[in-house]
């Protein structure tokens, strides 16, 4: 029945193109049909302006949007040129760089949307565009999000040019391609594919380029709704496409031949495909020394398994297993608890939804607000419940420790997904004490081991074994790196050339 | 298929139902850190005794009433160790747990009886008593024990246990003694297990004796706590039979190798000056040699070999030991000879009067043997041991004096 | 190489150290000492020297027959009839042990960390971790070995060195135990403990390269071999000869004995949850092997779907058996008796058959 609706759909949207007349041979014509498709009486920032060409003699007829485009740049290079200057063509005479030769109108809309400037000439059926585009951007700023304390600053910006100029800064090499490609069905974006022609691996490329060109959607507006477009499964906990609005992290990964995509209007890009290390790694660990270095990956891992486990330990060892915990701390704790009036579960169930509560209203909150997110969370839900015997202290060093070490997990996405896994260990310990916990750690294991990003199994490839440079939980020297990720099966898998 | 898939939708739902059977809340359980048994009215009951740690004793958090005793105490009759912790519920108010119990506090009329050794089986089958738990055999009842125990420097019992019989065994005047060691040597069927000995009830103490010629109850002491940990009881096939002094429960772990005894200061005789003592630090480096030379139906001679060496630390009598080569012969002569002495008086007494060894020697002899019949049918305890022939050689391979060169003349002090 | 099978000899190793490796934590030992006691280590050596080299034959025949799996195997050689009812009998038997086994397990689970709970929510939890886990198919049942396994082994050996200081080397004499004639009878009858080996033959094409299943087998096997002997050798020098037949989880019974430093002295659950994964493994792997027999005599291509029939089926038939020391002394030994002649001698049979079949051409 849906398909039926979804086919139904399709070919009222087919039909819809082949509406358009193609350009006629009479400027007039063409003029009222493009006023009529643009609405020019209502839209105020259309423009149009007609004029005699001087080389030809003939009306000239242009149009533009005035919000997106550089008046300086249409002024000097294309309608002082038509007015003044003498010449055979057209092309001849517009001193701009690129001129397109349009023969339709869905063509002509597309550019116009785009920021380029249609030039109709009487006697012609086909339009010129010319690209004098000046789209509004925040201008390169420090990573927000990623950032390091040794190593390069820049961000992505959210301008598509200025975006590929910033990795092609740092990868010098001719087969460094930018393909250009179009999403959406009714505002048409360019989403660019920036990889290495001579490493990438083709199949991916194409299950790559066949993912995009089968977004059915009108608009897609940036990448991280494309990621959502892009991903084969929505529903899972872990994400399978990284972001990044590091330009240098971006740049080590086309090195190494994966595909990196990037679009207007987005300050960050998509890295594809990717596995499971990769969401906990920082640029900075390859530009810290190889101690160093590893010993934040040390660091971010722990971090990452007393996030996941911490809660549900805790909540398992107390209710289930009492007798692990050294006497000591045992009576401290059951002092702490005799006067608190819920279970343990609920106690930090309660404690660990609070943090997040702070957490997101610390994102959401307006900036002259900040401060007080810092008060109201520490001194009202730490010291005022144990005070109130609402919950006992432990649980407060318990829920801030799982929630401070979730910060390490730097990545968004990921970031997300461990704090989700955290709940569904702490409803399995709940439920079974160690026993279930062990359980749900392996299925999880399990489920994240079969996950593959682009037909790239997530915890390669350490397991599936391929060669690799050795990055993934630990890092080598970089002068041992000498082979490529094997499990993107790149076409060149050596990286260093050992003789 | 979708009936299957709703099918299998509903089990987990089915199983959270069943969830939480063993879940226990942790202020919901009583945390009896030691356990006593007397013997009880009956021919085969046990009075039990609970001490179960008070949790609000000693913290700052929460914030309870200080008043509160460290500790409850709680005696009720019964029949085996976890049976009796739901009669104790009749006035305790929580799940008694025995996960953290550190000791098992046996009265000698226990030990003594044929019963002890049921009773220890049925500690074996539960988990919650632990392998590791120390026994420890009272002079008097067990609870008066546990009851008149009131160590001044650690209000909580656990830390008291945990410390005390840390210390105490590190210097040899009790053995270590956990029920793991007490099945192993119990079932073994040959040598003798040692218990520490203990007592809070002072009836006589002993003025002439030196720091470890005692038995638990007569070391001359004042102030501090009632209690004692000092010497051991010594069982025989799972019945306590007699109790050693600290003196010669050291001397029986210097020559066992399975026990460890890491701190053992003591004194002897100044071998120049008789009236005096010199104290020294006795230390084994090397584990004791037992050879033993056994063949069927003669006499087996035993020959153990004791590599050990001595600091001394303190020479009241100041006659010149470390100058003078001959005066450090005759000192090492003299200390290996009086330790001799006193090891084959232990040896001979166990061969005599107990009929078996409390060195666990009975582990030298195995090998002589291809199979367990054969090696049960020698029998250690009644023809090997009895019988043989043993010698023992203290050897004190280093002789030290310490950071001082000398002793300060107190004549020439004096002047 | 075919892009959907990734598994390489670490992934095999891992599955063979946790499908076999996990006995040395089981009732395995129990069921060896009843009889040889001190000796029974010994037993295992020669259960090892009779049951590793009807493997390694096994192993050499799949070599000849290249990208055959057992079963496959044995229709070639013995004729598609009888191939497939000894495939049968071997499906039969291995599904009697995981129901056994299992069984097993979760009454030890709930016997020393859960008295309260009843066996029935246990098995099923259980078993629906196996069966989610088996479905995820052979290459993350691989992977997830693979990254557990560090953490199961660094804890094992944790504990060997803990409990290193608390053995007396001596009580290894004597020697023999109960005597020579006991430990050889006992390693020849219980040989079949090591059946499992033949099963994991099933999975032989399975690999990237069948050349990683053999590597990976035989690195397993004889890291596999030593570790169970070491650790059975430790149960005995820990637990006297006496106390040895009496313990019925001596894994269990070491954890609870050991304590780290004086602050963690009860630390069996530490040592739990990795042998819990350990276990959960095992039998996740075991459950996928028993359903791929049975796909590969009946034909059915797609095996994993039989993972949740057969394992609801492993509930409801060990939820049968009435207690654990029934189970264990009496249906789990004689079944591991009556295999025995069936595991041991069957590669030999094949062997014979495949030279004899030479000899006619």
């Amino acid at each position: 029945m849906l398909r039926f609706l979804k086919n139904n759909l399709k070919n009222s949207s087919k039909e819809d193109n082949e509406k358009y007349p193609s350009i006629a041979k009479n400027l007039d014509k063409n003029v009222k049909q493009l006023n009529k498709m643009f609405s020019s009486d209502k839209n105020s920032d259309f423009a149009s302006r007609e004029f005699v060409a001087q080389y030809s003699n003939n009306k000239i007829n242009i149009f533009y949007y005035s919000t997106i485009v550089n008046g300086d740049k249409l002024y000097t290079g294309i309608i002082q040129p038509l007015l003044e200057n003498v010449g055979e063509t057209l092309k001849n005479v517009v001193t701009l760089e690129a001129i397109e030769e349009l023969s339709t109108y869905e063509d002509v809309i597309e550019h116009i949307n785009s920021g380029y400037v249609i030039i109709f000439e009487d006697t012609l059926d086909k339009a010129f565009a010319i690209d004098v585009a000046q789209f509004q951007h925040r201008g390169i700023e420090k990573s927000q999000n990623e950032s390091v304390i040794k190593g390069p600053k820049e961000a992505f910006t959210e301008a598509l040019g200025v975006n590929v100029s910033l990795l092609r800064k740092r990868f010098h090499d001719k087969q460094l391609i930018n393909e250009s490609l179009k999403v959406g069905e009714r505002s048409k974006l360019e989403v660019n594919l920036l990889y290495v022609e001579d490493l990438v691996n083709n199949d991916v490329l194409k299950d790559v380029k066949k993912r995009i060109n089968d977004i059915k959607s009108d608009n897609v507006r940036n990448v991280e709704m494309l990621e959502q477009f892009l991903e084969e499964r929505p529903y899972s906990i872990v994400p399978s496409i990284l972001y990044t609005e590091r330009p240098d992290k971006a740049a080590t990964y086309i090195e190494d031949g994966y595909i990196v995509i990037l679009m207007d209007n987005s300050s960050a890009c998509l890295i594809v495909p990717i596995n499971f290390w990769a969401f906990f790694q920082s640029p900075e660990d390859r530009y810290l020394r190889f101690l160093y270095g590893n010993f934040t990956r040390l660091i971010r891992f722990i971090a990452f398994f007393i996030t996941v486990f911490i809660s549900a330990i805790y909540i398992g060892v107390t209710n289930y297993h009492s007798e692990m915990i050294p006497p000591d701390l045992l009576l401290a704790i059951t002092a702490a608890r005799e006067r608190v009036p819920f279970p343990l579960v609920f106690e930090v169930l309660l404690m660990e939804i609070a943090f997040e509560l702070i957490r997101e209203a610390g994102i959401r909150i307006p900036n002259p607000l900040g401060p007080t997110i810092g008060i109201v969370g520490a001194l009202i839900l730490g010291q005022a419940a144990v005070d109130a015997n609402i919950i006992s202290p432990i649980v407060v060093i318990i829920v801030a420790l799982s929630g401070l070490t979730s910060f390490a997990v730097s990545d968004v996405s990921m970031n997300y997904s461990v704090r989700l896994s955290k709940y569904i260990f702490i409803t399995a310990s709940a439920w079974f004490g160690m026993f279930s916990l062990t359980g749900a750690f392996i299925v999880w294991i399990s489920y994240l081991s079969s996950l593959k990003s682009f037909g790239v199994p997530f915890f390669s490839p350490v397991t599936p074994t391929y060669k690799s440079p050795g990055n993934n939980l630990f890092r080598k020297a970089l002068k041992n790196e000498i082979w490529r990720p094997g499990n993107i099966k790149p076409k060149d898998i050596k990286k260093k050339q050992t003789e | 298929m979708n009936l299957i898939k709703l099918f299998i939708l509903m089990v987990p739902f089915y199983l959270f139902l069943t969830g939480c059977y063993d879940k226990t809340e942790l202020e919901y359980q009583a945390y009896v850190v030691a356990l006593g048994v007397d013997k009880g009215e009956g021919d085969n009951t046990f009075k039990f005794t609970y001490q179960i740690a008070n949790p609000e004793t000693g913290t700052a958090i929460g914030g309870g009433s200080s008043n509160e005793p460290a500790s409850e105490i709680i005696t009720v009759e019964g029949n085996d160790f976890l049976t009796a912790t739901t009669t104790a519920n009749a006035s305790v108010s929580k799940k008694m747990t025995l996960d953290h119990t550190k000791v098992l506090v046996v009265s000698e009329e226990v030990a003594r009886s044929d019963n002890f050794l049921g009773l220890m089986q049925t500690a074996s089958r539960t988990t919650q008593i632990r392998r590791q738990v120390q026994i420890i055999v009272s002079k008097e009842n067990a609870r008066d024990f546990i009851k008149d125990n009131k160590p001044q420097l650690e209000t909580r019992p656990h830390k008291y246990y945990q410390l005390m019989l840390e210390r105490s065994t590190e210097t040899g005047i009790v053995p270590e003694s956990d029920i793991h060691r007490f099945f192993q040597l119990t079932e073994g069927d040959a040598d003798l297990f040692l218990a520490m000995y203990t007592t809070a009830t002072v009836e006589k103490t002993k003025n002439n004796g030196t720091e470890d010629e005692y038995k638990a109850g007569e070391i001359p002491k004042k102030g501090g706590n009632p209690a004692e940990f000092m010497g051991s009881a010594v069982f025989k096939e799972g019945k306590m039979i007699d109790v050693l002094d600290g003196q010669n429960t050291r001397l029986a772990l210097i020559m066992d190798n399975t026990l460890e005894i890491d701190d053992l200061l003591s004194t002897y005789q100044d071998p120049v000056k008789e009236d005096y003592k010199i104290a020294g630090d006795f230390s084994k480096k090397s584990p004791t040699k037992v050879k033993i030379d056994y063949r069927k139906d003669v006499k087996t001679t035993i020959d153990v070999t004791v590599p050990f060496s001595f600091e001394v630390l303190a020479i009241p009598s100041l006659v010149p030991y470390s100058q003078d080569e001959k005066l450090r012969e005759k000192l090492k002569a003299s200390i290996e000879k009086s330790l001799e002495k006193k090891a084959n008086k232990l040896i001979e007494k166990a061969q005599k009067e107990y009929g078996s060894d409390p060195f666990y020697w009975s582990l030298y002899i195995r090998n002589e043997f291809a199979s367990i019949p054969d090696y049960e049918k020698a029998d250690w305890n009644k023809k090997i041991w009895p019988n043989a022939e043993v010698n023992v050689d203290f050897q004190m391979s280093r002789l030290e004096f310490g950071k001082m060169v000398n002793d300060s003349q107190l004549n020439e002090v004096r002047d | 190489m075919k892009p959907d099978k990734t598994l390489k000899t670490r992934e095999m190793f891992a599955i063979v150290a946790l499908f076999i490796g996990v006995k040395l934590s089981d009732t395995t030992a129990t069921l060896y000492s009843q009889k040889v006691q001190n000796g029974f280590w010994l037993s295992v050596v020669v259960s090892l020297i009779i049951a590793l080299p009807s493997f390694f034959i096994l192993l050499h025949l799949l070599k000849l027959f290249k990208d055959k799996n057992l079963v496959e195997l044995l229709e070639i050689l013995l004729g598609k009839f009888i191939g497939k009812v000894v495939g049968f009998t071997i499906f039969l038997t291995s599904f009697g042990l995981l129901v056994l086994d299992s069984r097993n397990y979760v009454e030890e689970v709930k016997l020393l960390y859960f008295p309260e709970s009843p066996t029935t929510s246990l098995y099923f939890i259980f078993i629906i971790v196996c069966i989610l886990t088996a479905k995820r198919g052979l290459e993350s049942i691989g992977s997830t070995s693979w990254i557990v396994l560090p953490f199961i082994k660094i804890s094992m050996f944790l504990l060997a060195f803990l409990i290193l200081k608390e053995i007396v080397w001596l009580r290894i004499f004597p020697i023999f135990g109960n005597g020579l004639d006991v430990v050889l009878t006992e390693g020849i009858n219980k040989a079949s403990i090591f059946s499992e080996f033949i099963l994991l033959t099933i999975a032989y094409t399975s690999f990237r390269d069948t050349k990683f299943f053999r590597r990976g087998s035989y690195i397993g096997s004889s890291v596999v071999s030593l570790e169970l002997v070491f650790f059975f050798l430790l149960y005995a020098l820990v637990f006297d000869y006496n106390s040895i037949e009496k313990v019925a989880y001596p894994y269990h019974e070491v954890t609870q004995y050991v304590n780290l430093g004086n602050f963690f002295t009860n630390v069996e659950t530490f040592f739990m949850v990795f042998w819990l994964s350990a276990a959960f493994l095992r039998f996740i792997i075991y459950l996928y092997l028993v359903a791929m027999v049975f796909g590969a005599v009946f034909n059915i291509k797609e095996h994993e779907s039989l993972l949740l029939p057969l394992g609801l089926l492993t509930v409801s038939s060990g939820l049968l058996v009435e207690n654990t020391v029934i189970n264990e002394l009496v249906y789990r030994e004689k079944l591991l008796m009556y295999s025995t002649p069936l595991y041991v001698l069957l590669p030999y049979l094949l062997w014979i058959i495949k030279r004899l079949r030479r000899d006619l051409k």
